[in-house]
């Protein structure tokens, strides 16, 4: 690959990139790290880049591997499933889905810190979390997300859902022991 | 009433992810369910707050070195990034097993050799090589020796 094609992806793909990694890693040091070895392992198996899809959804399917390797690792260690809704202490499935309280939700969009939603996506475990980053950040549809993630239409509709809903609840907890600045 | 939306599905609608006709469904049971309603109000609100997070740039200094890295020529720039403590070890364990294959079969090979026949040919050869001493004298030779032709100068360099 010549030096200016690589330039052109980087400038078509390496923002998007980078705030998806920093959306799933909540730092800027290692969206940095999964942004390079993105890159790095997308240029190592070019060979294999099906040139009728956007380089941007395989990058971003590439950094999302890289992410779940990660996180797989340090599951290992805690001992915690990807897909457990484990982040929300205390929370049933049954405090979560009716929505009892609307003032939180509310409180969103006039939120005085950005941090605090930041936060609350890194509440959620990394399945969840990859799905609603792809659809209300990136705003991606359906079909993409579920070719980044590897995972029917129908599970990315559940977890993109289910993602929200804990969200919210972590937003709800963020809020009831004092935000950020706990 | 009809039972309330699927939230799945009503997360799906607020994405605009539906087919015509379920989504026909789900605007004519809202008409009438202040629930689903307000259920779809609030995930609207999350997904706008979401939404609205400033984006991530990526700094200038990390694609300049990615440019760099890239554009650095012979070596890959993404080679530091293989792992020589997982190769290392399994070229280790290539080699031993490769020179432990060699061994047994090359022991095996000598096991299968028989070895009198040799024995017996290395004793004729020796002693059909045995030369009288008066024969080793270079004396006797020198007739042969005076009819040898001449070598040029050019044969002796």
């Amino acid at each position: 690959m010549e030096p200016e094609a690589f330039a052109d992806l980087l400038r078509q793909s390496g923002d998007k990139a980078y705030n998806f990694a920093y959306r799933l890693a909540g730092n800027e040091q290692d969206a940095r790290d999964l942004v390079q070895e993105a890159f790095a392992r997308a240029l190592g198996h070019i060979g294999s880049y099906d040139p009728s899809r956007a380089f941007g959804s395989w990058l971003l399917r590439i950094l999302h591997n890289i992410f779940l390797d990660g996180t797989r690792r340090l599951a290992h260690r805690r001992t915690v499933s990807l897909d457990a809704p484990a982040p929300v202490e205390d929370a049933s499935w049954e405090d979560i889905l009716p929505a009892k309280d609307m003032s939180a939700a509310d409180e969103l969009i006039r939120c005085e810190s950005i941090d605090m939603i930041q936060l609350a996506l890194e509440r959620l475990p990394p399945h969840y979390k990859a799905a609603v980053v792809l659809c209300d950040v990136e705003g991606m549809s359906y079909d993409d997300i579920a070719r980044i993630m590897k995972a029917p239409v129908g599970t990315i509709r559940s977890r993109i859902h289910q993602g929200r809903l804990l969200a919210r609840k972590a937003y709800e907890e963020l809020e009831r022991s004092g935000g950020i600045r706990q | 009433m009809t039972a309330h939306v699927d939230g799945p599905e009503l997360s799906a609608y607020l994405d605009g992810a539906l087919a015509p006709e379920p989504r026909a469904r789900i605007v004519l049971h809202m008409s009438s369910c202040a629930d689903c309603r307000a259920e779809l109000d609030s995930l609207r609100h999350l997904k706008l707050a979401l939404s609205s997070a400033p984006r991530k740039r990526m700094p200038a200094d990390l694609a300049l070195a990615l440019e760099r890295r890239f554009a650095s020529g012979a070596r890959p720039w993404y080679a530091p990034l293989t792992k020589p403590m997982i190769w290392a070890p399994a070229g280790a364990l290539t080699v031993a097993v490769t020179a432990v294959s060699l061994w047994l079969r090359f022991a095996a090979t000598l096991d299968e050799i028989p070895l009198e026949p040799l024995l017996a040919a290395h004793a004729r050869y020796s002693a059909e090589a045995l030369v009288h001493e008066d024969n080793l004298v270079a004396s006797n030779y020198l007739d042969q020796l005076n009819d040898l032709p001449d070598a040029s100068e050019s044969e002796i360099q």
